[in-house]
């Protein structure tokens, strides 16, 4: 029956999110076609000849809700045709390429962040108001506050032109040109999950089951890891959703900092350049990550939490 | 418990140690360390001109930082600065720029121009081929320049070829492309193509890349593919051989270009790095040899630290405001204007401001562009308080006064730099005339648009950065009706003055014709000149056989890395050669430079066969007629 | 020798009013085989005292005095050496049951943990010793049941599941804190019936803290009234039930129309509140309350005690009682142990 309730639930979400993109899809064409200015704007603008080859290459031609049902039948077959700007990729290609780079670091970097974050956020609920508590906090404080553009070129600064040991930017796989943006993109993470964590720790330490753990003699480190975690990540859990889309579909500024070819600067760069399908591409690709992080992180949710299971299949 | 606390301590305190992981025994130094940038030897070149063998580096392999991802290696749908320089190291087209950015023969060894400048006749060379061994000749740049202005080719830089015959037309799909103005003559070697109209920077465009020659098999076997590594076939000085989109591009040195013998560099890297602080810092470490610019703000700290690796040079590129003519209270209101642009004191902009090398400007055209004397105001030589106070004269008799405020509104796109000076400027108005002045800032495109509308702008940011080595280029935008012309400007005398520097054929005599309407243009107070743009990068002082020109064009294939001081076999002054890129790349000697062909520099001047005496008599006909 | 022998126990919590005085000069004990009820009103301090003594106040809590069980002091013990106590010689059942069972772990893994841990058993010998339990307590089809949730038992099974896994481990004490309050009258009558059959099955000590004085009449050996944070009296539950002693037992006492049905709400039939336990009155606690206070009754009112242990705390003389020190015992022998739990973990 536990097991029937999960699949179910799983089922009926994945159909719910098909109106939800649909949605996404429908808002996003027409904003982007309807902002002003257009994909082939330039300093000196293009003779009225070469704008209408370029209008018939792109069909932008043809009336709007054509383009229109023309880009859904695409979006269907999964194809989200050819870059304004970058004329020798398809759409398809640049995401391709671009978002296992944004969803390897940003995934290290939530990686980094879950682990770095609820160590810290236990350590600092264990020893509440303590010094140590008010040190950890201060410093997770701090991680949210310096934003990333702050933060990287210090570290580039200190670690690649100073200290030479490591690059300054660029991408190649290799964990050295990996290591400052997957630390950089997680400080922030770490920090908010860190307080997130800390937060629901003393909660949870204060409920009534965690007094029946300890009345049942148990060492005190079982006591936090077998019955204090496990709800004391539900809220670490919902937060990790969102936030993971968010880091591995590409953070913009990381990106163009370390000079990163990921996702993230291509949707600027497409916004910035009305570059259509690009833009269109990204935002229905960000939609459907977005939308499956939420839906895994539901399941997640549900998996650790039995009382959501429980009611969600009867 | 306490042995939990205690395995969070050691954890987190390995998390902080993290970022140290693989450090040297360096210590941190916040300094800068000059003395660890290796120097090169010094450079001894052979009587050709080229430099002798003993102190090339080994490793002929330069890293040039590009800016913005390309937008394509299509030469014909290319736009962009950074597409360019890639090309012109891909392609050669009919004629070709000399490393101190002078126009020379390309693919052609010498041309004809008709009298009446509207007929060039192109000799091509005979012993040519692309990079995959077949000949090209005469027809390959008919294909190519058809395919450039083909409907479905859809290029958006073939506007630049507009001035070949019909080619109006044909991009309108109205005549088919056979009636393109671009014929074989004679035999597979004679190329000629006729123009709507004298177009003085003809020889300029034919250089550039959508004017270059695609191979015709490569292109219908590939498609839009084409362009891609290892479908492309190209006929310049290097191949292209690999392509990583916003990571990097990576030429090989071309044997079969007809220069090869010459072309010391044995693989290219282009790499894009958009954030031009990132270039710096990529810079600094030794991963790249030359930066695309510099970041402003980082101007004089670098002018400071690195002053043998900053290289500053004049660009053809001005930095002005414009003024919507076609709008109140511009229309007809020159002393309005005068008032305006007298009151900007331009060295406090380039100087306080700006900061970052440009140079003050009095007129349109930037200096030293192919020997042109820009024309200079009167007022270029007062003092600014002279300025000031003729500008509050001339603001009074436009009707101005306390009773009757002026207010006034600059336009810009979100940028940094164009924010600040449109804030000096309104600040300096204010100052002078105690004009008030809202400043209105918008996204790029929208800018645009509304700057080609010529409704809402009043006084808006402009500029211009020509890709020709031509004062004439800056001068047409001014032209009635020209779609560069955002200002509503029409002028007729300017017109006719353009029209004669069309078919003027001799220089001097063309020179002042042009300064002759660059005078009308300015002193019609159209525009309000701010600075002339600096092209400025940091280079790495082992690469040299490149010249700063004022195209800021920069063919690879003149460079060469020279040897460090102290070290026959480290190529560059790398310091993180483990994670560099180019660090797999196998040392390979130069060939020898002896019995080197004659560079380009020496073959231009006997190429170009006009013949003189005719044009020279026209000039002094016309001479009259100009200088009205 | 008591099995539980507390002395001079006192309980305060800071908060950021105060301090909070929960339990004040506390002294009692309970021999081997006995059933103590512990009575008063809420906020008397009943549950604060049991956690003190099994080392479970909350952080602002500190407990002062001592707690001797089998002649060693809980409340100077490691955190180890209470551990190999607590869930195994001394289990305790709270007040709460729909919040005191871990809701994201199954009924299973919460009662194997105990038995695997105090008496290390294997998972399938836990398990069946579990079910046997829960059995035990007439949970039905336990076996299966046994890997539910908490949120899939109703009220009363989780509190017998408490029960049952209080009793794994076959405690000589348990502490029973209102094991029926939270519950239904038919349920907290099973639930009161389960601990009789227990205390007779197992022969175990048992201390009841109830409200429930009717519970306290049928299985109670002794029984202790309490009021903000002091006994007031304390003797068998004969002598308290026929013969009540205190103003505050009478009372409560009074209260109470029927026998099978207590609540809040009858004991509330006392007029007027429980002191501030932030700012307690010198003399009598019960003085504001009490029909026979007088002017005596704003000093520190003496002790009472016989030989057969019985107790009171007021101006009015006991039956066949001799008065004692004011304060209940001598200054001496409290504050011995002002080692606070904190300092222990
Ligand atoms: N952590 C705490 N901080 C401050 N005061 C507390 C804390 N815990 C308990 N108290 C106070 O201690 C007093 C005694 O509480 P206790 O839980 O022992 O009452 P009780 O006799 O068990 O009442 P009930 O019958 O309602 O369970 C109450 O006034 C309560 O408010
Ligand atoms: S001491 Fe006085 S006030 Fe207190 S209970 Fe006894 S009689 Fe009542
Ligand atoms: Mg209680």
């Amino acid at each position: 029956m536990r097991q029937e309730g999960l699949l179910q639930l799983a089922a009926s979400r994945l159909i719910g999110l098909v109106p939800t993109l649909l949605v996404l899809i429908t808002i996003s064409f027409f904003l982007i076609r309807l902002a002003p200015g257009g994909p082939f704007d330039a300093e000196m603008a293009a003779p009225p000849e070469i704008r209408a080859n370029l209008e018939a290459k792109y069909h932008l031609d043809e009336p709007l809700l054509a383009q229109y049902f023309r880009y859904l039948g695409e979006v269907i077959a999964f194809d989200f045709g050819p870059s304004f700007q970058y004329k020798d990729w398809t759409v398809n290609e640049l995401i391709a390429r671009g978002f296992p780079i944004s969803a390897t670091i940003g995934g290290l970097a939530m990686l980094l962040a879950f682990f770095a974050g609820v160590l810290i956020g236990v350590f600092a609920a264990l020893r509440q108001n303590t010094a140590s508590d008010y040190t950890v906090m201060g410093i997770a404080m701090l991680g949210i506050s310096i934003p990333n553009f702050v933060v990287a070129p210090l570290l580039i600064l200190v670690l690649a032109i100073y200290g030479g040991w490591l690059p300054a930017s660029g991408w190649d796989w290799t964990w050295q040109r990996g290591l400052l943006p997957v630390v950089t993109l997680a400080l922030p993470a770490i920090a908010y999950i860190a307080r997130l964590t800390r937060g629901s720790m003393i909660e949870v330490l204060h409920s009534n089951y965690i007094r029946t753990a300890r009345a049942k003699g148990l060492p005190e480190r079982t006591v936090i890891l077998r019955h204090a975690l496990k709800p004391t990540l539900l809220p670490v859990i919902s937060y990790m959703g969102p936030a993971t889309a968010a880091l591995i579909t590409g953070s913009v500024v990381v990106e163009r900092i370390y000079s990163i070819p990921g996702l993230g600067s291509y949707f600027v760069q497409g916004a910035l350049n009305r570059d259509y399908t690009l833009v269109m591409g990204v935002v229905v690709f960000y939609g459907m990550i977005i939308i499956l992080f939420n839906f895994i992180v539901d399941l997640l949710y549900a998996w650790l939490n039995p009382r959501i299971r429980y009611d969600e299949g009867e | 418990m306490r042995r939990l606390t205690a395995c969070v301590a050691v954890l987190m305190l390995a998390l902080t140690l993290i970022p140290l992981g693989g450090c040297s025994d360096e210590g941190l130094d916040f300094g800068v360390r000059p003395e660890n940038r290796a120097r090169p030897v010094e450079l001894v070149l052979l009587e050709n001109g080229r430099p002798d063998p003993s102190v090339l580096a080994e490793e002929q392999v330069v890293r040039r930082g590009n800016g913005e991802e390309p937008s394509t290696l299509d030469p014909h749908r290319a736009d962009g600065v950074p597409a360019a320089h890639i090309l012109r190291d891909l392609f050669e087209g009919l004629t070709t720029i000399s490393s101190s950015g002078q126009i020379v023969p390309g693919a052609a060894l010498r041309w004809n121009i008709s009298r009446d400048a509207r007929t060039y006749t192109f000799y091509l060379r005979r012993d040519l081929s692309w990079s995959n061994g077949e000949p090209l000749n005469a027809s390959d740049f008919v294909y190519s320049l058809r395919r450039a202005l083909h409907p479905d080719t859809a290029s958006a830089s073939a506007a630049a070829l507009l001035p070949i015959a019909n080619a109006r037309e044909v991009l309108a799909g109205e005549l088919p492309i056979e009636d393109l103005g671009v014929a074989l003559l004679d035999d597979e070697f004679t190329l000629q193509i006729t123009l709507t109209g004298p177009t003085p920077y003809f020889l300029g465009l034919m250089a550039s890349p959508v004017a270059y020659p695609v191979n015709r098999r490569n292109v219908e076997a590939f498609g839009e593919l084409f362009s891609m590594p290892g479908n492309l076939v190209s006929n310049g000085a290097f191949t292209l051989n690999e392509w990583v989109p916003r990571t990097r591009i990576v030429l090989e040195k071309n044997p079969l270009y007809r220069e090869a013998r010459d072309t010391l560099i044995e693989r290219v890297f282009y790499i894009p790095v958009e954030e031009a602080s990132a270039e710096v810092n990529r810079f600094r470490v030794g991963e790249l040899d030359w930066t695309s610019e510099v970041p402003s703000n980082q101007f004089a700290w670098l002018q400071k630290n690195y002053p043998d690796e900053l290289v500053i040079s004049p660009w053809t590129g001005s930095y002005f405001l414009g003024f919507n003519l076609t709008q109140e209270p511009f229309v007809d209101n020159p002393s309005l204007r005068m008032a305006l642009i007298l009151a900007i004191d331009r060295e406090i902009i380039t100087d306080k401001v700006t900061r970052f090398g440009e140079r003050p400007s009095y007129s349109l055209v930037p200096p030293g562009i192919d020997g042109y004397v820009p024309f200079t105001p009167e007022y270029a030589d007062w003092t600014q308080d002279e300025r000031n106070h003729e500008a509050r004269r001339l603001l009074e008799q436009a009707g101005y006064s306390d009773a009757n405020p002026l207010h006034l509104e600059i336009r810009y796109n979100t940028s940094g730099n164009h924010k600040k000076i449109a804030l000096a400027v309104a600040s300096m108005w204010k100052q002078v005339l105690g004009v008030s002045t809202s400043l209105v800032n918008e996204e790029y495109r929208v800018f645009l648009q509304n700057r080609q509308q010529k409704i809402v702008t009043r006084v808006f940011r402009a500029g211009w950065i020509s890709d020709y080595n031509d004062p004439y280029s800056f001068l047409e935008l001014f032209r009635t009706g020209h779609r560069g012309n955002d200002y509503g400007y029409s002028n007729s005398t300017f017109d006719a003055l353009l029209d004669e520097v069309g078919t003027e054929r001799v220089r001097a005599r063309r020179e002042r014709l042009m300064f002759e309407a660059e005078r009308v243009l300015m002193t019609d107070n159209v525009i309000i000149p701010i600075y002339s743009h600096v092209s400025k990068r940091l280079v790495n002082p082992h690469l040299r056989g490149w010249q700063p020109n004022v195209l800021d064009h920069h063919p690879t294939r003149f460079m060469y890395l020279l040897r460090s001081r102290g070290a026959l076999s480290s190529a560059s002054p790398s310091a993180v050669d483990a994670v560099s890129q180019a660090a797999s790349v196998e040392a390979e000697a130069p060939p020898p430079p002896e019995g080197a062909l004659p560079s380009p520099e020496t073959a231009g001047p006997q190429a170009d066969e006009v013949d003189d005496e005719d044009s020279s008599e026209r000039i002094e006909q016309e001479n009259g007629e100009g200088g009205s | 020798m008591a099995l539980l022998d507390v002395t001079g126990l006192e309980v305060e919590f800071e908060t950021p009013e105060g301090t909070v005085r929960a339990v004040s000069n506390l002294d009692f004990h309970l021999e081997e085989g006995e059933t103590l009820a512990i009575v008063g009103e809420s906020g008397a301090g009943k549950s604060q005292m049991m956690m003190a003594i099994m080392g479970l106040l909350a952080e602002n809590g500190r407990a002062r005095g001592s707690a001797l069980y089998r002649g060693a002091d809980l409340l100077g013990m490691t955190a180890r050496e209470l551990n190999a106590i607590r869930g195994n010689q001394i289990a305790m059942i709270f007040q709460d049951p729909m919040t005191s069972l871990n809701p994201y772990m199954t009924i299973e893994q919460q009662m194997t943990e105990v038995i695997m841990h105090h008496r290390k058993l294997k998972r399938d010998e836990a398990r069946a010793q579990a079910v046997e339990m829960l059995r035990a307590v007439r949970i039905p089809d336990a076996e299966e049941r046994i890997r539910q949730y908490p949120h899939e038992y109703s009220g009363g099974m989780r509190q017998r599941v408490m029960i049952a896994m209080g009793l794994l481990c076959e405690p000589e004490l348990l502490i029973a804190d209102e094991p029926s309050t939270a519950l239904d009258v038919t349920v907290q009558a099973q639930i009161t019936q389960l601990v009789r059959e227990l205390r007779e099955q197992a022969g175990m000590s048992i201390i009841l803290i109830t409200h429930d004085l009717a519970v306290v009449a049928d299985i109670a050996d002794r029984v202790m009234v309490m009021y903000a944070g002091e006994v007031v009296e304390c003797g068998s539950a004969e002598d308290i039930f026929y013969n009540p002693q205190h103003p505050y037992t009478r009372g409560l006492l009074d209260s109470v129309p029927r026998l099978d049905r207590a609540s809040d709400q009858d004991l509330h039939a006392i007029p007027g509140n429980p002191p501030n336990l932030l700012d307690l009155p010198v003399g009598c606690n019960f003085r504001d309350r009490c029909d026979e206070a007088r002017e005596e009754c704003r000093e520190p009112p003496p002790v009472w005690r016989d030989e057969t242990g019985r107790m009171s705390r007021c101006v009015l003389p006991m039956e066949g009682g001799k008065r004692v020190d004011p304060d209940g015992t001598g200054p001496e022998s409290r504050a011995t142990n002002s080692a606070s739990r904190e300092n222990r973990e």
